[in-house]
C-alpha cells in the first residue's frame, strides 16, 4: 500500500462511526484532563484501559492516542489562565502565557496555543506518515542485540535527561527493572519473587503502579499543599490572533514543530524537554530576548507547537519498533497488548487498519481539538472554577475504579496505594518516578533481548560491539552520559527540566 | 551531611541488600546459559552499588535547609496520611460492603472529616456523587464493580 493509498484507507477506517466516536471521546477527555491540574494523560489512559476491553483494537488505540495529544491542547488553557500547568508539558507556557493574560491578551494567547498546537500536530502526523514506513523496513533487521542496545539508550536518556540527581534517576531505573522481574521468568517461566502467591505470579500490574505513582501521589501532594487555583478574572475576547501575532509566531511554530517531532522520536525524551529547548531556542534567536517572560507571543507559540509535535514523534518508535519511548507510550503499548496486537515492524503489514486508522485519526482529532479548544473555551474556564475539594475525591475514586475494573482484585488497589505512598515520598525526597516506570515496562523486553543476545553469541558480550546498529546505539548512549560533563549548556539545560512526563 | 538523602539511601540500600539475598536463591546460570536469576541478581547488585553511591554523596553533601515545621505543613501532611488511610479502608471494604456503599462512606469521609463540610452538604453531595459514579461506571460502561451482600 502506498502512502496516499494508506492514508485514504486510514480515513475510511477513522470515519467509521465507532472510531469517529472513539476519537471524539479521546480528544475530549484529553482536553478535560489537560485543563484540570492534578491528573495527567498517563493516569487517565491507565484509567481508560479497562474501558477499552469492550472496544475494537483500532477504536481503543485511536481513543488512547486522542487522550495524549488532547491533553497537550488542554494543558495550555490552565497555564495561560491560572499560571498552573494543566499537565507537565505546558510548564513553559505559563511563563509568557499568563503574562499575556494579565495584560488583557488571554484571547490571542489561547488562540495561538490552539493554532500552534493544530499546525504542529498536523505536521507531526505528516512526519509519522513519511517516516514510519521506511523505519519499519530498517526495524525488520533488528535482532536482540539491537533491541537491547536501543533500550539501553532509552534508559540512559530518560535517566540523564531528567532533573536533579542522575544517581537517583539511575537508582529508580534499576528499581523499576527489578520490580519488573517479579512474576514468571519470560524464558523459562520459573517463578521469581512470588513467594507462592498466584497474584504475584502474574507480576505487578502496570496500571496500579502508574495510577499510584502519578495519580494518587499527585493528589496527595496537592492535598498537602492545599492547592488554590485562581482563574484570571477577565473576559476572554479576540481568540483569533492578529496579523502581527501571526507574523511573530509563524517561525517559532515551524521551529517548535520540527524540534518537538524529532526530539519526540528519541527514547526517553517525552513532550516536556522539547518545550524547554524550543523556548530556549526562541529566546536565543529573538531580537529581544530580554522580553521573554513578560508576555511575548513567541514564548507561547513555540513550546505549544513543540509539545504537540513531540506526541506525534513519540508514536514512531512504538509503531515501528514496538518500543515505548516514554511512560505515556508505555500505557499505549499496554492497550495494544491487551487486544493481542504487538506493535512493531509487522504492524503495518498485519494490522494496516490500526496503523493507518490511528494516523488518519490524528488528522481528524486535531481538527476536533481546534473546535473544542477555541469556541468552547468558556466551558473549560468554568471547569477550572470547580474547587479542588470536589475534584480530588472524584480523581481518587476514578483511580480505584480503573484499577479494580481491570483485574477485579482488591489487592491491586492496595498495590496502587502502596505506589501512591511511594510516589508521594519520592516527590518529597526528589526522586523522579518516570525512569522507574519506563524501566518497569521495558525491563522485561531488555532482559529477554539481553539473554537472547548472550545465547546467540555463546556468552560473548562483545556481540553488542560487533554489529553496526547495536554499536551505534551504545556509542550514542555513552555520549548522552558524557554530554552534561563536557558541554556546559547541556548541563544548564538539564538543571532546568523539572518534571516527569506524566503529570 | 544531608539527612533526608541519607535516610532515603539507607532505606533503598536495605531494599537492595534484601533483593540480592532473595535473587541469590534463584538459579543465576552462567553468561553462556543465563538462568532466571541472572538478570535479577545483576540488577540487585547494580542497584545496591548505586545506593552506596547515594549514601556516600548524602554524607559528603552540605547539610540542607531544615524541614519546615509550620502548622499548615503538619496539617497538610496529616490530611495526606488520612487520605491514604481512608483509601486503604475503602480497598478492604469495597467487596464486603459493595461499591455503592463503600464509595458513599469514602466520599463522606473526604467531605466531612477532611474538608469539614456540614452534614447537610456532605451527605447529599456524597450520596449524589456515589450514585452518579455508580450509574456511569457500573450501569452504562458495564464496569466490573462489586455489588455487596445487599445487592448494591
Amino acid at each position: 500500500m502506498d502512502l496516499f493509498g494508506g492514508l485514504a484507507y486510514g480515513f475510511s477506517v477513522t470515519l467509521a462511526p465507532a472510531n469517529l466516536f472513539a476519537c471524539f471521546v479521546g480528544v475530549f477527555v484529553g482536553t478535560l484532563i489537560g485543563v484540570l491540574p492534578g491528573i495527567g494523560p498517563v493516569a487517565t489512559m491507565s484509567l481508560l484501559l479497562p474501558v477499552t476491553y469492550a472496544m475494537s483494537p483500532t477504536a481503543s488505540i485511536i481513543m488512547m492516542a486522542g487522550v495524549y495529544y488532547g491533553a497537550m491542547y488542554g494543558g495550555s488553557t490552565t497555564s495561560i489562565l491560572v499560571n498552573i500547568p494543566g499537565e507537565a508539558a505546558s510548564v513553559v507556557t505559563c511563563l509568557d502565557g499568563y503574562q499575556m493574560a494579565r495584560q488583557g491578551r488571554a484571547g490571542p494567547a489561547l488562540g495561538i496555543a490552539a493554532m500552534g498546537s493544530f499546525i504542529a500536530g498536523t505536521l507531526s502526523v505528516l512526519g509519522i506518515m513519511l517516516l514510519a514506513p521506511p523505519l519499519t523496513a530498517v526495524a525488520l533487521r533488528f535482532g536482540p542485540p539491537e533491541i537491547f542496545t536501543l533500550l539501553l539508550l532509552g534508559f540512559t536518556m530518560v535517566t540523564y535527561l531528567t532533573a536533579g540527581s542522575k544517581l537517583k534517576a539511575v537508582a529508580m531505573a534499576l528499581l523499576g527493572m527489578l520490580l519488573g522481574t517479579v512474576g514468571l521468568d519470560p524464558i523459562t517461566s520459573t517463578p521469581r519473587f512470588t513467594y507462592g502467591s498466584l497474584t504475584l505470579g502474574d507480576g505487578l500490574g502496570l496500571v496500579p503502579i502508574i495510577m499510584g505513582l502519578f495519580g494518587i501521589s499527585e493528589v496527595l501532594v496537592n492535598i498537602e499543599k492545599g492547592i488554590q487555583q485562581e482563574v484570571f478574572q477577565t473576559r476572554i475576547k479576540g481568540l483569533w490572533p492578529t496579523r502581527e501575532d501571526w507574523r511573530r509566531s509563524a517561525a517559532p511554530i515551524a521551529r517548535g514543530s520540527g524540534l518537538g517531532f524529532f526530539l519526540g522520536i528519541l527514547p526517553g525524551i517525552g513532550a516536556i524537554i522539547p518545550t524547554f529547548i524550543s523556548y530556549a531556542l526562541e529566546k536565543r534567536v529573538s531580537k529581544y530576548p530580554e522580553r521573554f517572560g513578560t508576555g511575548v507571543i513567541e514564548g507561547v507559540a513555540a513550546p505549544e507547537a513543540a509539545n504537540n509535535a513531540a506526541t506525534g514523534g513519540a508514536m514512531i518508535p512504538l509503531l515501528t519498533l514496538g518500543i515505548a519511548p516514554n511512560v505515556v507510550m508505555a500505557v499505549l503499548l499496554s492497550a495494544f497488548l491487551i487486544h493481542g496486537v504487538q506493535p512493531g515492524p509487522l504492524l503495518i503489514r498485519e494490522h494496516p487498519e490500526i496503523f493507518w486508522g490511528v494516523v488518519a485519526s490524528m488528522y481528524v482529532g486535531n481538527v476536533m481539538l481546534l473546535v473544542l479548544n477555541l469556541p468552547l473555551i468558556g466551558l473549560w474556564v468554568q471547569l477550572l472554577r470547580v474547587p479542588y475539594g470536589i475534584l480530588f475525591p472524584l480523581i481518587l475514586v476514578f483511580c480505584v475504579i480503573g484499577v479494580y475494573s481491570e483485574s477485579g482484585n482488591p489487592w491491586d488497589i492496595i498495590v496502587m496505594l502502596a505506589f501512591g505512598g511511594l510516589g508521594y515520598l519520592m516527590r518529597k525526597f526528589d526522586f523522579e518516578p518516570a525512569p522507574m516506570v519506563l524501566a518497569f515496562v521495558l525491563g522485561r523486553m531488555a532482559e529477554e533481548s539481553f539473554r537472547q543476545s548472550l545465547l546467540m553469541s555463546r556468552g560473548r558480550i562483545d556481540i553488542l560491539l560487533t554489529r553496526p546498529i547495536a554499536t551505534t546505539f551504545l556509542v550514542v548512549a555513552i555520549l548522552v552520559m558524557l554530554a552534561p560533563l563536557v558541554v556546559p549548556p547541556v548541563k544548564r539545560m538539564l538543571r532546568t527540566v523539572p518534571l516527569e512526563e506524566a503529570d | 551531611m544531608r539527612r533526608r538523602d541519607l535516610a532515603a539511601a539507607i532505606v533503598l540500600l536495605g531494599f537492595g541488600v534484601l533483593a540480592v539475598s532473595q535473587a541469590r536463591g534463584l538459579r543465576p546460570g552462567s553468561v553462556v546459559a543465563p538462568g532466571p536469576g541472572f538478570f535479577p541478581l545483576g540488577l540487585a547488585i547494580a542497584f545496591s552499588l548505586v545506593c552506596v553511591g547515594l549514601l556516600v554523596s548524602a554524607v559528603r553533601a552540605p547539610a540542607g535547609p531544615a524541614p519546615g515545621a509550620s502548622g499548615a505543613a503538619a496539617s497538610g501532611r496529616l490530611k495526606a496520611v488520612a487520605t491514604i488511610a481512608g483509601l486503604v479502608a475503602y480497598a478492604l471494604l469495597i467487596e464486603p460492603l459493595g461499591f455503592r456503599l463503600a464509595t458513599l462512606g469514602l466520599l463522606l469521609f473526604f467531605f466531612k472529616a477532611l474538608q469539614g463540610q456540614r452534614w447537610r452538604v456532605a451527605l447529599p453531595a456524597a450520596a449524589g456523587t456515589a450514585l452518579v459514579i455508580d450509574l456511569v461506571f457500573r450501569r452504562w460502561l458495564g464496569g466490573n464493580l462489586p455489588s455487596g451482600p445487599w445487592g448494591f
